[in-house]
This record gives structure tokens, sequence and C-alpha cells, in this order.
């Protein structure tokens, strides 16, 4: 399960693509995570769960 | 026209440029049809095969010329990027040589450059291709080094202007090794390489060392190549920072100058960092006439090369991420409670050692002899590999094998 930032999107379908995984499901969140607060990280892993739970089959 | 000469991975009008004498370049429309040339050149740039500079056309004639310049198969395998799937083979390192606008003898030093980057620099195997410092935000970019007889026989310019233009070696050379990055290893802007700004060295960066007015021996000489051996050593680098010390006459003044250089708190991403030291001839003179030799000078900035506490805490750089171990402001989510970059007390301040020995120092000599300006070249990590003959430090190297005749 990979969760990146949404300008690193390009990339990693590039490199699914390259290892033959065209079509790989992740997940992004909004950029920059460096140099949020941690109330800030709270509210965007909040934001993405359903999708990293709906990508690993989990149904709530 | 170009046959299938492509560039890429193995798996996968007016001609007149400036005076009077460029002007005679018309006669070429005597030769060959113009329309043709330009056609030759937009496929390129069509094709996605360049670094937005127009490229030379390779064809099948040329490329051999290439070929017969070294002892290898054009199908062996040069340089692999294992966690991007993608290689790139002798033929395809030749056609982007051509692409790059380098002469076929040149053509040994490319294939070194690429010998050089699979050196082992690490336990576990890992050599620089494998790395993913290639495609890191902070735009890191290969510089290459130049040693040897080689240098005066191909005319590589080490003498001034040596990170700028005029000289076909080192211009075209370096920029054989961008073409391969894009064209065979795949590392295009905004897909596979991620540099969030890059550096205009990502165009070329292939310098030689001035050895003629150096008081020192060479970079090879010091990794134990013999004084008649012409090398290739390898280090990926950050930026360049001019040195302005034109007045130093003490040792002590000029490396201060440095070491405060490279102590700077904006290339502190983690704890520590390398340095590749341009000493200018006159700053090697200066050095050297008063008993100073590299290690010396090593030796030098690996304890004087500092920041203080104040410094990083004003930059925010006082904690340590947990996982990254990169510096952030010690009150980061990501901060480590209690875990802090280590201090000492020097003269009453607290100060920080960027430099973690004098093996994270790599010191050449290069430029012209007109004046007491040198360059710090600031490395991605450690800059050093035991990959030395001698069993020393020193970055990446291998030796040119010219074909036909002593390098």
């Amino acid at each position: 399960m990979s969760v990146c930032t949404d300008k690193f999107r390009m990339t990693a379908e590039a490199m699914a693509r390259l290892h033959g995984f065209e079509g790989y499901r992740f997940v992004t969140v909004a950029h920059p995570i460096a140099s949020l607060e941690l109330p800030e990280l709270a509210n965007l892993a909040a934001g993405a769960l359903d999708e990293v739970l709906a990508i690993l089959g989990v149904t709530r | 026209m170009t046959g299938d000469t492509t560039a890429g991975d193995t798996t996968a009008g007016d001609t007149t440029a400036g005076d009077a004498t460029a002007g005679d370049a018309t006669a070429v429309d005597t030769l060959i049809d113009h329309r043709q040339v330009r056609r030759a050149i937009e496929h390129y740039y069509e094709q996605g095969f360049t670094d937005g500079l127009p490229v030379v056309p390779p064809t099948e004639s040329y490329l051999a010329e290439f070929l017969a310049q070294v002892d290898r198969s054009p199908d062996e395998v040069v340089a692999t990027m294992p966690h991007l799937n993608r290689q790139c083979t002798v033929r395809v390192a030749a056609i982007n040589s051509i692409m790059a606008g380098c002469l076929p003898e040149y053509f040994p030093v490319v294939v070194a450059i690429l010998d050089a980057l699979r050196v082992d620099v690490g336990a576990r195997g890992a050599t620089r291709f494998s790395s993913g410092l290639w495609q890191s935000t902070t735009g890191t970019v290969p510089i290459t080094v130049v040693n040897g007889p080689v240098r005066l026989r191909l005319g590589f310019n080490c003498q001034g202007n040596i990170f700028g233009p005029g000289f076909r070696p080192n211009a075209t050379i370096g920029r054989t090794l961008r073409l391969i990055a894009l064209n065979a290893l795949g590392l295009k802007p905004h897909v596979l390489d991620q540099s969030t700004q890059g550096t205009p060295a990502k165009y070329t960066c292939c310098v030689a060392e001035n050895e003629e007015e150096s008081p020192w021996e060479p970079l090879s000489v010091e990794a134990g190549y013999g004084p008649d051996a012409s090398t290739v050593s390898f280090m990926m680098m950050r930026s360049t920072m001019h040195i302005e010390a034109r007045s130093a006459t003490r040792p002590e003044h000029l490396l201060n100058d440095v070491a405060n250089s490279v102590g700077r708190t904006g290339v502190l991403y983690s704890e520590k960092t390398a340095c590749l030291v341009v000493v200018s001839p006159e700053h090697a003179q200066l050095l050297a006439s008063q008993g100073w030799g590299k290690n010396d000078v090593k030796e030098y900035l690996a304890a004087n090369a500092q920041c203080t506490r104040e410094a990083l805490e004003r930059a925010g750089k006082t904690g340590i991420s947990r996982d990254m171990h990169w510096l952030v402001p010690s009150d980061h989510p990501d901060a480590l409670a209690g875990e802090e970059p280590h201090f000492e007390l020097r003269g009453g301040t607290e100060v920080h050692h960027v430099l973690s020995s004098p093996d994270d120092v790599v010191v050449i000599v290069a430029g012209a002899a007109n004046a007491g300006v040198s360059t710090v070249v600031e490395l991605m990590g450690g800059s050093s590999a035991p990959s030395g003959r001698g069993g020393g430090r020193v970055p990446a190297m291998s030796e040119i094998l010219l074909r036909g005749a002593s390098a």
C-alpha cells in the first residue's frame, strides 16, 4: 500500500509502468506534508483513510 | 537517414552562427540538403531524445567509428538502473555520444565514466547508478574529473573557465552522460527526474585537473594509479560555490573562508555533508609554498567546517526526524524527542561539525592561475568509497583505455 503526495503522482505512475504494473492503485494526499503541523497531518490521514481501505479491500 | 540508431534503452535556417568565419558554414549547403539536416534535427526533438538543445543525428557509419574505439561488445550492458528496470549498452552509449557532439576518440572516456559508475560503493553492493540520487528532488547531478595524459591528447580544458563553455571534450562528454540519463535510463524531467529546481550543471559537468600547474599529486595518483594513467572520477554534486579569496596570504585565512562556506546551514538536509574543493592554481601554490599538502587541507576542513547552534536554531534545524534523520525544527511533529545534532564547545560557542572526517573532502586543482578564486562543489552524501588502488578513500574512478595508443 503506497501513499504519496499529489506532486509525485506522475512519477509514481511511471515507476509502476516500468515494473509492469500499469494502473497500480495508490493513494495521494495534498502536497506538501513535510511542513505541516500534527493536526494538519492527522486531517490529511483521516481524509485518505477511506481510499486506503478501499484499495486494501476493507469495507467499514 | 538515421537507420535504427535510436537513442533509448535496449529494453525498451540560418547556418551562420556569429562572426564572419562562422558564416563559412554556408559552404555546407553545397554538399548536403539543408532541409534534410533540419528534418533530422527536428526528428530527434519529436522523439524526445534531446536535452533541449539540438543533437547531432547519428548514422550507422558514424556509429561504427565510435564502436571501433573500444574493445567492448556493442551489446554489453554498461549501465543499469535496476529499480527503474532500465539499462544502457555500449551501442546506446555510443549513439548518445554522437548526439551530444562527441568525436569518436572521446568514446573511451565515456565508457570509462560508465565503468566508474558501476564501482561498488557500499557493503550492500550499491552502485552509483542504483542510487535514487539520479532522481532526487535536490537535483543531484554527476560531475566527472579527468586526469592523466588523455587531457592533453584530447584537448580537455583545465586551465580557465573550467565550469564554462568553449571546449568540446568537456562539453560533449559531460552532455553525453545527461543524454544517457534522459534517453537510456528514462530520467525525464517532470516524470522520473523529480528535481525541484536542478542545476545548470545538468546540461554538462566534466572538468579536468590542471596537473601542470598543481603543486600536488593528481587525484588519479592519489588513488593509486601511475602518473601515466588516464582516469575519470565520478561524484554526485549539488551545487558550486565560489570562494573569493583574492588577497589571502595565509593558508588558515584561505581555508577558514572555504570552511565557512562548506559549513553553511543551507546545505544541510542531514547532519553531515561532503565536498569537492576545486582549488585554483594560485591558491594551491599559496598552500603548498607554506608546506600544506592535500591531506593537510582535508584535515583542516574536517576540523573547521562547522556551524553554530545559534545558526542552526535560526534555520530551524536543531531537531532530527524519525526515519530519514533529516534536520527539522526541534518542535516538528516528526522530530525525535531529545535528539539533536552533535555539538561541541569551541571557544565558548557550541558548534556542529558538518564533515564526518577528512575522507569527505576531495581536493583537485583546476582553473587559470590568474586569481585567488576557488570553488566548493557540494556533494551529495559521502563523497568517497574505498575504491583507490592503494586502499585510499577516493571517488568512484576508472581508467581510460584508448585503443592503439597509450592514453
